[in-house]
């Protein structure tokens, strides 16, 4: 009798696929901004719209490195004219959840919606954070109704990855244009879910959509679980507690205080692992670094006394440090501008400057960076020397503001911190009037392209916020451009990496763990590299 | 009566003028340009030109002062520059979750302090008085960041009394459950400078010639106490009471942000990290407004209950 | 007798002033002696390893800086180092390993994430808040006062412009102006913190100066001055100044302790003193993260501090006002 009741239980849950009463309950440590694809740019809200969005290809849950696959698209997009040309199907038959502006009808999702989805990007009156992901577009055409092309300006192989991006699911005009202003808070997607309730910065409910089409894995229907309740919490002490005592099923923004349940090998620790408690550590595709201002009076320029300076300064850093004591050892040493997970990141690779205070204070000497009466150096030429770096008005960057100190105090050289707001150090950083800042950059797909220009000297005054122009590095950036993930761009790659080094234009640092925390309850959850909502994949008890 | 409300009104206007100047100033000159946060990881100079164009930022700063009065003027901000949300909604939104927490903070420790004020008065001078007050000092001398960091710890975490966060549907539950320790923790934090200020006031009043009266003709000392010093008493701490409700508004963000109560003041500091201007600009100004209306109505508070003072 | 004269001795009859005198007297000493170099002057140093517990803790932690390995990568992918030939010479010269100065793995009273000794954080803090306390609660007060005595004697157009500029800045909120004030003054350290909280914090002090102008400025002894010349800035600084200085010096005293705990919001909020130095406020706004850790010592020594500090300060202002006042005795 209780095999048959559990056997019931089991085709049950598999005809229907998401169970009301599964709802999992997560946190965001900032608010989200909104749910209209063109209108964010913060992870938050990114990781919400991919719950409710459907875009043409996604990668699949479990392969690593990260593999394409189609998601609305029947295929992977043939790709003609040496990448100039993609062309891709949508699968007919897929609907958008029901929604009052469908006025009661089944809307399916057709080629034109993605036209129109993609293209809204492009229309400068969205102002769209991601615009640059979608430059590349010449022209797109919808010859059939579920039938996509897109033509490009130049050839690109990577292309396939902005297909797959979150942000370039299908949203139906009438949605958009019906609700104006508000679409940041009246979502209608073909996604696995939608959105139930929404109290803004402070709570987002979302329920498994009736209508999602026919996803099975195992045996079972996509999705598993009922809904997704997210709460906003800024305050780790806030986070950490609630978890403890259950109010959450995952939790991964703890960094600041892993120490208490990961032991120093990077396991969870006892006390915790004996409640039931599931730890899943990865590293983050993404990598932080430290750059100089190559167009700075004090710091830039090609010459060899300036070279030397940058390098005694990345060699004074102490990485170490920020690794043990400001991440809590929860980072990993950033030795190539391509961090794991992501295509062309090359393991092998280390990087030439290591921590040496003594030869970084024998390089200074050497240059005649001599030390003046108050202890501190100056300029060969007996000018004052002064380290000017940047960073935002908060605990956590006062924390680099201190070890940035210590560092620079071991070689002599006299620093200060310069404390502005993030839009206003953006706005200097695009215009190359910051001397010294350090930066972070997240993977948007996982390909080292991704990574590589932002050292390409036609994006300075965008993304390349060292300001760096070296025709050795543009020269072979052009040319890896051209090339599919593969020996030959990784060869370039390396060289690059190595001509930003010698020139010492970023120190790289560190690489974040992502250490996720689970409740005995949840299975199945795998940290995707690219994905960031595995909500779909994953099951409650 | 009415020609002083009259007047009264009329002052509001300089006054708000001035909070919409130094606002501005302050924030549109000298502040951040919102068009950097807004572009994203990666954009070009006519990509920001374009958000300058479209935000009004790129007007000159005459134009944007007169868009600002007129957003004044018909009570419309628009837009939150962030989110599209509209930022009457906004206030909607955070002023309830806000107010459930201030309002029974403001009457429990009103309550509680004046009582315990009362009673130190009473007794003033003896023991009982000077260990009351030296504690109430050193509970003042304590940052209400440790308040709350140990309050949520002990009392919600490892006592389990309270939960540790979080926000529910509906009034009762929120008051009951989740306003609950921040209401506590906010009690405790004005309760020492509270009980401070009213005895004060209670010794003020006490040293007055009608006290003495009241006491000479035979009155016993508790009758003295509840009828008449509580009595006069009452306007310093109405008024006490009532301005601290705006500043409040805005300054429980502290508590807002452990607990996570979408109120007014996470919002603000929100509002201030992504350079959100239309949401700075209706805090302030609505504030403002709240701020000279509590003061008005605390003055004619001082008249109902005192006939004595004259309003001219 | 003068004012002054009785107060003094009412003072000295008040058991919990003098102790509190004393105490304020000896943190002033402190903080005098930590800003002369005489005790803390090595507060920055790393004295023992990354959050040494405090001693009488027992525990003792290992140093975990483990020497990284110096071995450089022998593949240069083809491209040249321009200081290349440089830096092997220096290599060359420096072969013998040095020797790191061995760490304490335990502390008097615990150390910080850098290895700093939490002890000296808390004196070098108590110079640094004392600092900004004293000279913010200076500069709120003179403004206030000069307002306030402008507004309260001339009357008028003068009362009304310094009314309405008092409207105009408790009407904004205050989080809201406190922000603003350090956005626009960017942030250049201790003395920024003292312009924020200066510059916000003047109009309680505007409001009582002005009563007691408003009050002063008929009474016969002004009156008197004015018959026989006395110009309006003597008898507004050289008459009416001195009969309400107690108003005055008992305000400041006040506002030195509420500046001292706002130092500790704004540090929280990012807006604190700079990285070469310490307060309390920075030493708490560490805090949070490190509870959680275990690690309680810091925000034990910071809190201790201020607390002692501050119920000192509070209680000699009571007791200065109880002496200056004695109505309310």
């Amino acid at each position: 009798m209780r095999l048959l009741v559990l056997i019931l239980a089991i085709t049950f849950t598999a005809a229907h696929g998401a169970d009301p009463s599964k709802i999992l309950r997560i946190t965001f440590q900032a608010a989200e901004t909104g749910f209209d694809p063109v209108k964010v740019s913060d992870y938050y809200s990114g990781t919400v719209i991919e719950a409710i969005f459907d875009p043409l290809l996604t990668y699949d849950y479990l392969a690593r490195p990260a593999r394409l696959v189609p998601n609305t698209a029947t295929d992977l997009p043939q790709i003609s004219d040496q990448g100039r040309t993609y062309r891709v199907s949508v699968k007919p038959g897929i609907h958008f959840a029901d929604d009052p502006v469908f006025k009661g009808k089944k809307r399916e999702l057709t080629a034109l919606d993605y036209a129109y989805s993609i293209g809204r990007f492009l229309d400068p009156k969205n102002r769209s954070p991601y615009a640059f992901m979608f430059e590349g577009i010449a022209a797109i055409e919808t010859p059939e109704r579920h039938t996509l092309v897109i033509r490009l300006k130049q050839p690109d192989l990577n292309f396939s990855h902005v297909l797959a991006f979150s942000l370039s699911g299908a949203v139906a005009r009438e949605a958009i244009e019906h609700y104006g202003d508000e679409s940041a808070a009246k979502p209608v997607g073909s996604g696995a879910f939608r959105l139930k309730s929404y109290r803004r910065s402070s709570k987002i409910v979302l329920e498994a959509n009736p209508g999602y089409r026919e996803v099975m894995r195992d045996g079972a229907r996509l999705p598993r679980i009922g809904g997704v309740e997210i709460s906003i919490m800024e305050e780790t002490q806030s986070r950490w507690l609630a978890f403890q005592r259950g109010d959450t099923d995952i939790e991964y923004q703890l960094s600041e205080v892993a120490p208490t349940f990961i032991t120093a090998e990077g396991q969870l620790k006892p006390e915790f692992a004996r409640r039931g408690i599931k730890l899943e550590r990865s590293v983050d595709p993404e990598i932080t670094y430290l750059y100089f201002n190559m167009q700075d009076k004090t710091v830039g320029g090609f010459s060899k006394e300036k070279i030397a300076l940058r390098r005694a300064i990345a060699m004074a850093y102490k990485v170490e440090d920020q690794i043990r004591i400001i991440r809590k050892g929860q980072s990993i040493r950033a030795h190539y501008p391509i961090p794991p997970g992501v295509a062309g990141h090359d393991p092998q690779y280390r990087s030439s400057i290591a921590h040496d205070p003594r030869a970084a204070n024998a390089l200074l000497d050497k240059f005649g960076y001599r030390k003046g009466a108050d202890g501190y150096r100056q300029l060969p030429d007996g000018g004052a020397l002064v380290i000017r770096y940047s960073s935002t008005p908060s605990e956590r960057d006062r924390q680099f503001d201190e070890l940035m100190k210590r560092s620079l105090d071991s070689i002599g050289v006299r620093l200060e911190i310069h404390k502005d707001r993030f839009p206003e150090l953006i706005k200097l950083e695009n215009q190359c009037r910051l001397m010294m800042r350090g930066a972070a950059w997240i993977a948007d797909y996982p390909d080292g392209d991704n990574f590589m220009q932002l050292l390409y000297g036609p994006n300075t005054g965008q993304s390349n916020n060292a300001c760096y122009r070296s025709p050795e590095y543009d020269k072979r950036y052009q040319r890896s451009r051209l090339l599919p993930d593969g020996p030959e761009r990784n060869e370039l790659y390396r060289e690059m990496a190595r001509i930003m080094e010698t020139d010492t234009v970023w120190l790289l640092t560190d690489s974040r763990y992502r250490n996720v925390l689970m409740q005995p309850r949840v299975k199945g959850y795998t940290k995707h590299p690219v994905l960031h909502a595995e909500w779909l994949y994953i099951d409650l008890e | 009566m009415s020609s002083y409300l009259t007047r009264r009104l009329w002052q509001f206007f300089p006054t708000l003028l001035g909070v919409i100047l130094l606002v501005f100033f302050l924030f549109n000159w000298v502040g951040g340009d919102p068009a950097y946060l807004l572009a994203g990881k990666i954009a070009s100079a006519e990509q920001i030109e374009n958000i300058r164009r479209s935000l009004g930022v790129d007007q000159p700063y005459w134009v944007q002062l007169g868009i600002f009065l007129k957003q004044v003027a018909t009570a419309d901000f628009g837009v939150s520059w962030s989110t599209n949300e509209r930022v009457s909604q906004i206030f909607a939104t955070r002023l309830g979750p806000s107010l459930t927490v201030l309002l029974p903070l403001l009457f429990l420790s009103t309550v509680i302090s004046l009582a315990a004020a009362m009673l130190v008065a009473y007794y003033r001078g003896s023991l009982t008085d000077r260990a009351i007050m030296i504690g109430c000092t050193v509970g003042q001398s304590v940052s209400i960041l440790v308040y709350i960091l140990v309050l949520q710890y002990w009392l919600a975490y490892r006592l389990g009394w309270f939960p540790v966060q979080g926000w529910g549907g509906t009034l009762g539950e929120n008051l009951l459950a989740y306003a609950a320790l921040p209401i506590l923790v906010g009690v405790i934090v004005s309760l020492a400078p509270d009980i401070r200020l009213y005895r004060s006031v209670f010794l003020d009043e006490i040293d007055q010639d009608y006290v003495r009266t009241a006491r000479a003709k035979g009155l016993g000392e508790g009758r003295v106490m509840w009828l008449h010093v509580l009595r006069n008493a009452a306007i310093p701490i109405t008024t006490n009471v009532m301005t601290q409700v705006p500043g409040l508004l805005a300054g429980a963000f502290l508590i807002e942000r452990f607990f996570s109560i979408p109120g007014i003041g996470r919002e603000v500091i929100l509002a201030v990290e992504r350079s959100d201007f239309p949401v700075i600009k209706a805090v302030t100004v609505y504030v403002a407004i709240a701020t000279m209306v509590v003061n008005l109505l605390a003055d004619l508070t001082y008249r109902a209950l005192d006939p004595r003072v004259q309003l001219k | 007798m003068s004012l002054w004269h009785l107060a003094w001795r009412r003072l000295l009859r008040d058991p919990v002033g003098i102790a509190s005198a004393a105490l304020v007297l000896a943190f002033i000493a402190l903080a005098a002696a930590s800003a002369a170099g005489w005790v803390a002057r090595d507060w920055a140093d790393e004295a023992g390893v990354s959050y040494a517990p405090p001693r009488f803790f027992g525990t003792v932690v290992e140093d975990q800086a483990a020497e990284v390995a110096k071995a450089l990568p022998q593949e240069d992918y083809g491209i040249q180092d321009p200081i290349g030939p440089e830096l092997a010479e220096i290599r060359k010269s420096l072969t013998e390993l040095s020797q790191d100065e061995a760490k304490q793995g335990s502390l008097l009273f615990g150390a910080d994430k850098w290895g700093r000794d939490v002890l000296k954080k808390a004196i070098k803090g108590t110079e640094t808040s004392l600092i900004v306390g004293f000279a913010a609660a200076a500069l709120a007060t003179l403004l206030g006062t000069l307002f306030g005595a402008f507004a309260g004697f001339y009357g008028r157009w003068v009362d009304d412009f310094f009314n309405w500029l008092y409207s105009v800045f408790t009407s904004i909120p205050y989080l809201l102006l406190v922000l603003a004030v350090a956005a626009v003054l960017g942030q250049k350290g201790v003395l920024t913190v003292i312009l924020i909280l200066g510059l916000t914090g003047w109009t309680g002090i505007f409001r009582l100066v002005r009563a007691e102008y408003l009050k002063h400025r008929v009474r016969e002894y002004v009156l008197a001055a004015d018959a026989v010349g006395a110009s309006a800035g003597r008898r507004m600084f050289a008459h009416i100044l001195p009969n309400v200085s107690h108003v005055v010096l008992v305000q400041l005293s006040l506002h030195v302790v509420l500046f001292i705990k706002s130092e500790v919001i704004l540090s929280f909020l990012g807006f604190g003193v700079g990285v070469d130095t310490v307060s309390w406020g920075s030493m708490l706004a560490e805090a949070p993260s490190e509870l959680i850790l275990g690690m309680w010592w810091q925000i034990a020594a910071a809190t201790a501090a201020m607390a002692l500090a501050v119920t000192a300060f509070s209680l000699f202002t009571d007791a200065l006002r109880d002496a200056l006042d004695p109505r309310l005795q």
